[in-house]
């Protein structure tokens, strides 16, 4: 096998070679059947948890759990995978509608809108899987309604002295009329409606918005929206919270039942330092005048800046210590340290100033607005402290437009928390800081039905448009994907200044894909990188944790952190040098043509600005982990309307692999019982090596057919692996001695690959459960991701498959696999009810990892019977899972294609093997 | 036996002691008693507190007849009041004032040729032992950062040796001193009027008391030499008046001060009448004058920073400090249970204003529970626990 070094062309993460495939071609396979239907797949859409049966006492309208609250009309839910619009949201079309659009907080400087939003064309139901779910009856009535609605939410800022802006995006998007009070349309004539707004300018502007938009402002209480919006995200956002220490930030998950009691200060012109003690309930229990205002006011004062932003962007490259006081500038240098002052302390704020003599235009501009950003930020610190030490509170929340996602701000509020308290407190700020307000004025509406959201059901997804603008995304985001690509082309036309934080080699074909991002020195639309990404908000109700994980609480996903800075820094590399090779993919499987060159290269240009903006500011987008990063390239891809990359490439591999199925089924059947188990985790850990491609693996394609390869590679897993439970698992497989163990009742397959994977690794160990009685659930991804099977490609294979075996067949069918995927009139005979089910679940993401913490509702009432799950291949078994615990049985295997995680998991090399067998967890 | 009960002291007229001092603080009369043991010949009766913005000196002028040795019981005749001292058995008492004076730092050419112009660091050796001037060194006691920033140019231009006495130490035993021996020391100034305040001496522990310097401290006393630095901020008199000479050209503390008097902080700063239309934000106890954002309407205006008048800008900057620092005083006294809090310090100079806003803050905070109080001698404190250091080096308990 290749060394370390023929990785380097191909992606040592999770992919595949196509060159490879491209030779398996010409062994190929006739079942082009399979193909075309592969391709009708891509273009269907799925059905999510659209439980239409059950819901249908509802009359097709909402059904009402208890109270006002809406519920959930999950009929004609789909994911939106048609050809027109591919965003991966899903979509759930028959809402009676009660849903509030739009909230506005209007600052002084900012206007803050969230506004709500769905896609009204939905697609057909897809008719297999509802047969599958008929047949089997798993459409139980354990989740029959959702309290909220599937949709996204999205954050936008505008300046309020550019209001006309704000009202005209309003306008194009019909946020006002459409639906702003839609739940009772008819005692409100069209364009009446009202908008919830905060904020100071919520009066202010009352008669603009009635005169331009014709609806009226119902004007909302400032803190109770502050507050609203402050429990809603710390309670349904995972990571929203972060600390701030010395420039680092590290994501904090906040316990939702543990929140309670906090301290929340705004800052903002003035301060409020709130106690929050619940949903709704608070005190304003302190403030200072000494404020955003002040520093905004005096730095005017002082420095002619213009802006607030200019301001403190003064303040980056400014000295306070030629305006302050420092300690050590009264005790000549030495500490003070028996009251515990070092030199460095601030002593006096601009006590510099009094004893020179220097006038104002003496001083720069930098140092008097660092010195004001001290005064300021350190004085809130410090009042903060102490009114949460007067109410024994151990968390500090900070928000309001003052802090803006800067660095110095915060480190000096939490170094002036930390020092008071002693190391005992620590001061916090939320990602989504700026939109508390309009959160809350959104929250505010009666019927939002926000409040029961859990964070397993947000997705946060960062647009193309997030790194160019940082945290502060002003005006119209960009919808249309024409838009879009000029945007990216004209931007990079300019002339931007570009940097290349990480190095890239040259591309190919497309001629573009360099590390290119506008610096934060030369563009003006960010003016500081530590301010965060807001991303949007997507709603999805049918996402799930996974029942299986034995302490949902303590999973983590990631097995790497990424927040160590030469992981990151190796990982961002990785993705930075295969994304020439990944646009190649993606341009060709859409026929190469000049709009998918185009697209192409403003992939391109988006997902290196993603990469150079993480490379910056590594808490940009949340907390970073590879499967986060993992799922944004596949997201960037989708963005630009790339709906399957490797199409071509999955169905070559997948007709060539159907082809020699037939042979290896007759292998396996020829071997007693324990040999063959054997040689069937061998097949998958081998079949798993057809994900990469080195050049030896090339080179033995052109000697001989994917079979003979398969087997090659098969002899050369020898044991003992890396980690190997084989026998462990045998036991609980074949049991000891004379006594054989009960099979199980039903085993998860999470799969990998298409192509030799699926059909050559997983089949055939699908097949031996349910020969052994075992019902099969091939759990795949919801969409495509790199070359990953998705659950809509799975039935066409099966279908194929089967087509040579009978148990495989008769699985199938009971499963409702072959509906329509292939008639089978032949034998008729009704005997197969005997055979277990195969079936096919989405997992609910389209990335080559999987968070079990948001997984399909399907999955997860397919868990609750499950006693086995077998993860397979690096992005599901070892990038992430590879130290999750659950309540059953759980093998993970797969071959480690990358000789740095080899080192690091299992202190091993590349190619190793692992087979993990964990016994259920009894934590 | 010596303690600082055999100090007298009563008010006398306003002490105007010459053109070189910037201004001067009430003398205090006072009978010294000299320790008859040898060492008392090395010490002067000057001591020095040098700040990052002012020099504050305390020294004591003899009255003359100073010699009342070996009496129990003395009279002065001054302003009518009989006074007696006990237990001063057998040792020589001195009679005179303590003087008060300062300068600014930065002027601290000024203030090295008035203790030399005056000997000031000889004061009391000279007339006890009659020792001339001469060549060595005479240790004088020094508190604050510049005891040690300036230690060596005294020593050269004067001879004096610092003796270095930590500040904190020399603040709370000026203030032990002032509340425990000096009738109506303290007062409350709320509204235009001033109200001493009789202190219990038996009941004036613990209490907070607020240094505003150039910086801010805040120290919790418990006793005679027991306290603890437990707060502080940076916003401070320094903060005034270097913020105050940026805006308005003032060139001097007082001049700002005094400009402030006929400001208008309405103009630059943000109310919360501002914010919402002249209503007061009731549900939250705001009123409608309550600054919302000191220098808040700085940001909303197109006025450049010539077009606000500099006794606006002054008043605003004296309510955001003055209400900060009370603020933050209160929460600190409410933290540690103590009821009173004394503010001292070169910032407050008996500024009325100064001293309704802090009075205002500890009062809005507290919800009137607390009460801010004031020293008379305030901008002394350190100088003059440099100063009784001489008696007592080491804490007392009562």
């Amino acid at each position: 096998m290749g060394g370390p070094g023929d990785d380097s062309k191909n992606d040592p993460i999770l992919e595949v070679n196509d060159e490879l495939k491209q030779q398996d071609n010409k062994g190929g396979a006739e079942g082009s059947s399979g193909g075309n239907k592969a391709k009708a797949a891509i273009q269907s859409t799925a059905r999510v948890g659209g439980e239409r049966d059950n819901m249908a006492p509802a009359s097709g309208n909402s059904i009402h759990r208890s109270g006002s609250r809406p519920q959930l009309d999950l009929s004609k839910a789909a994911i939106q995978g048609s050809s027109e619009e591919r965003d991966p949201t899903i979509l759930l079309p028959n809402q009676s509608d009660d849903i509030s659009h739009l909230a506005l907080d209007i600052g002084g400087s900012l206007i803050k809108l969230v506004y709500f939003s769905r896609h009204e064309d939905y697609s057909n139901d897809d008719k297999r899987k509802k047969t599958i779910k008929e047949r089997l009856g798993i459409s139980n009535g354990n989740r029959i309604s959702y309290p909220v609605l599937g949709g996204r939410l999205h954050f936008v800022k505008f300046e309020t002295n550019k209001i006309n802006e704000c009202l005209d995006f309003i306008h194009s998007k019909q946020l006002h009329r459409r639906e702003c009070y839609p739940w009772n349309p008819k005692n409100l004539p069209l364009g009446s409606g009202i908008i919830k707004a905060t904020g100071g300018g919520a009066y202010k502007f009352a008669d603009l918005f009635k005169e331009r938009l014709g609806v009226s402002i119902e004007k909302e209480d400032e803190m109770d929206c502050l507050v609203a919006g402050a429990n809603f995200l710390l309670k349904a956002i995972r990571h929203e919270a972060f600390t701030h220490m010395e420039g680092e930030k590290e994501f904090v998950q906040i316990d939702p039942n543990d929140l309670y009691p906090y301290l929340l200060v705004n800052v903002g012109s003035g301060v409020s330092i709130i106690k929050v003690d619940g949903e709704g309930k608070f005190q304003r229990v302190s403030g200072t005048n000494v404020g955003g205002g002040t520093y905004w006011g005096l730095g005017r004062l002082l420095t002619k800046c213009k802006t607030f932003d200019e301001l403190l962007e003064l303040s980056q490259k400014g000295d306070n210590r030629t305006i302050d006081m420092l300690v050590g500038d009264i005790y000549g240098g030495t500490d003070y340290s028996k009251i515990g002052l070092s030199a460095s302390t601030i002593a006096s704020s601009f006590g510099k100033a009094i004893s020179e003599n220097k006038e104002l235009e003496d001083y720069r501009p930098e140092d008097i607005s660092l010195s004001l950003l001290r005064m300021i930020s350190y004085n809130i610190g410090q009042i903060s402290y102490l009114n949460a030490l007067r109410f024994g509170l151990k968390r500090i929340f900070f928000g309001g437009f003052f802090i803006r996602g800067h660095a110095y701000t915060m480190d000096t509020i939490s170094f002036a928390v930390q020092f008071w308290s002693k190391g005992e407190m620590q001061a916090m700020f939320l990602r989504h800081e700026g939109f508390l307000g309009a959160l809350g004025a959104f929250m505010s509406y009666e019927k939002h039905g926000l409040d029961d959201l859990m964070s397993h059901q947000l997705v946060e997804r960062f647009p193309m448009g997030a790194p160019y603008t940082g945290g502060k995304i002003h005006g119209p985001p960009l919808g249309d994907l024409n838009e879009k690509i000029s945007w990216m082309e004209k931007f990079v036309l300019k002339g931007t200044e570009i940097t290349a934080p990480v190095p890239m080699i040259p591309s190919k074909t497309t001629g573009l894909g360099g590390f290119e991002v506008p610096s934060s020195r030369g563009s003006a639309l960010r003016s500081d990188a530590s301010a965060l990404n807001i991303g949007v908000l997507h709603l999805v109700p049918t996402l799930e944790v996974f029942p299986l994980l034995a302490d949902p609480k303590a999973y983590e996903p990631n097995t790497i952190d990424l927040s160590d800075h030469s992981e990151r820094e190796y990982w961002l590399t990785v993705l930075s040098e295969h994304l020439p090779d990944l646009v190649d993919k993606a341009v060709a499987s859409e026929g190469g043509t000049e709009d998918a060159k185009r697209r192409g290269d403003a992939f391109a240009r988006a997902f290196s600005a993603h990469l150079a903006r993480l490379m910056e500011e590594p808490a940009a987008y949340g907390k970073l982990g590879l499967a986060n990063l993992l799922e944004l390239r596949e997201e960037c891809l989708r963005e630009f309307q790339f709906v399957d990359a490797y199409r071509s490439i999955k169905q070559r591999e997948n007709e060539a692999s159907l082809a020699v199925l037939p042979d290896l089924l007759e292998e396996l059947d020829s071997m007693s019982e324990e040999a063959r188990l054997l040689t069937l985790i061998e097949g998958v850990l081998a079949a798993n090596i057809f994900d990469w491609g080195s050049r030896a693996c090339v080179d033995l394609y052109h000697k001989g057919t994917i079979i003979e390869i398969y087997r090659m590679s098969r002899n050369k897993m020898q044991r003992p692996w890396r980690v190997d439970d084989f026998d462990a698992f045998k036991e609980r497989m074949l049991g000891s001695g004379s006594e054989k163990p009960h099979p199980h009742k039903r085993a998860l397959l999470f799969v990998d690959n298409s192509g030799a994977d699926i059909i050559l690794g997983m089949l055939p160990l699908a097949r031996e459960f349910l020969r052994r009685g075992t019902e099969v659930v091939l759990v795949a991804n919801s969409h495509p991701a790199l070359n990953d099977v998705t659950a809509m490609e799975l039935p066409d294979i099966v279908a194929e498959a089967a087509k040579h075996c009978d148990i495989l067949r008769r699985a199938a069918e009971t499963g409702g696999l072959l509906v329509d995927a292939m008639i089978n009139p032949s034998d008729g005979s009704k005997q197969n009810s005997a055979s277990p089910p195969l079936m096919v679940v989405e997992n609910g993401c389209g990335s080559p990892c999987i968070d079990l913490r948001q997984v399909s509702s399907e999955l997860a009432a397919m868990a609750k019977d499950a006693d086995l799950i077998i993860l397979e291949g690096m992005g599901r078994a070892l990038h992430t899972n590879f130290n999750a615990r659950f309540k059953c049985e759980a093998l993970k295997l797969a071959m480690v294609k990358n000789q740095r995680l080899a080192e690091k998991l299992i202190k091993g090399n590349i190619y190793d093997c692992v087979c993990r067998y964990e016994p259920p967890c009894r934590c | 036996m010596v303690d600082s009960e055999q100090l007298i002291f009563e008010r006398s007229d306003i002490y105007d002691q010459g053109r070189d001092r910037e201004s001067a603080m009430d003398p205090v009369d006072v009978r010294f008693p000299i320790k008859s043991s040898p060492s008392t010949s090395q010490t002067s009766h000057l001591a020095l507190d040098i700040g990052g913005t002012l020099i504050k000196l305390v020294y004591f002028s003899i009255d003359g007849n100073e010699d009342d040795r070996g009496s129990d019981v003395c009279e002065t005749s001054r302003d009518g009041e009989f006074e007696v001292v006990h237990g001063a058995g057998a040792s020589p008492v001195l009679r005179g004032r303590l003087c008060f004076a300062k300068f600014e730092t930065r002027n601290i050419g000024d203030c090295l040729e008035f203790i030399r112009a005056d000997n000031l660091h000889y004061t009391g050796v000279q007339h006890q032992h009659g020792v001339a001037r001469d060549k060595t060194f005479v240790k004088v006691h020094a508190t604050g950062g510049g005891a040690y920033k300036f230690a060596d140019l005294f020593k050269e231009k004067l001879g004096i040796l610092f003796d270095k006495e930590d500040e904190m130490h020399c603040l709370v035993g000026g203030a032990n001193f002032l509340l425990k021996t000096v009738p109506q020391e303290a007062y409350t100034y709320l509204d235009g009027r001033k109200e001493f305040v009789q202190i219990d001496h038996n009941d004036l522990f613990p209490y907070l008391l607020v240094n505003i310097g150039s910086g801010v401290s805040m120290i919790k006393v418990e006793g005679d030499g027991k306290y603890e630095r437990v707060s502080g901020t940076s916003l401070g008199g320094g903060t005034f008046l270097g913020l105050g000479k940026l805006l308005t050209k003032c060139k001097s503390f007082d001049e700002l001060l005094e400009i402030s008097q006929q400001g208008n902080n309405r103009a630059i700063d943000m109310l919360v009448g501002d914010i919402y239309g002249g209503m007061d934000y009731s549900k939250i106890g705001l009123s409608s004058t309550t600054i919302a954002s000191s220098f808040g309407k700085a940001i909303s205006d197109i006025k450049e920073l010539e077009d606000y008048k500099p006794e606006d800008v002054a008043r605003s900057l004296l309510r955001m400090i003055s209400n900060n620092i009370g603020q933050i005083a209160y929460l600190n006294a409410l933290r540690f249970g103590l009821k009173r809090i004394f503010f001292g310090g070169f910032f407050i100079r008996s500024h009325e204003y100064t001293m309704d806003t802090i009075s205002v803050a500890v009062h809005f905070w507290s919800r009137g529970e607390a009460k801010a109080m004031f020293l008379r001698h305030e901008g002394f404190l350190g100088a003059l626990g440099a100063f009784t250091s001489y008696e007592n080096p080491e804490p007392q308990t009562i």
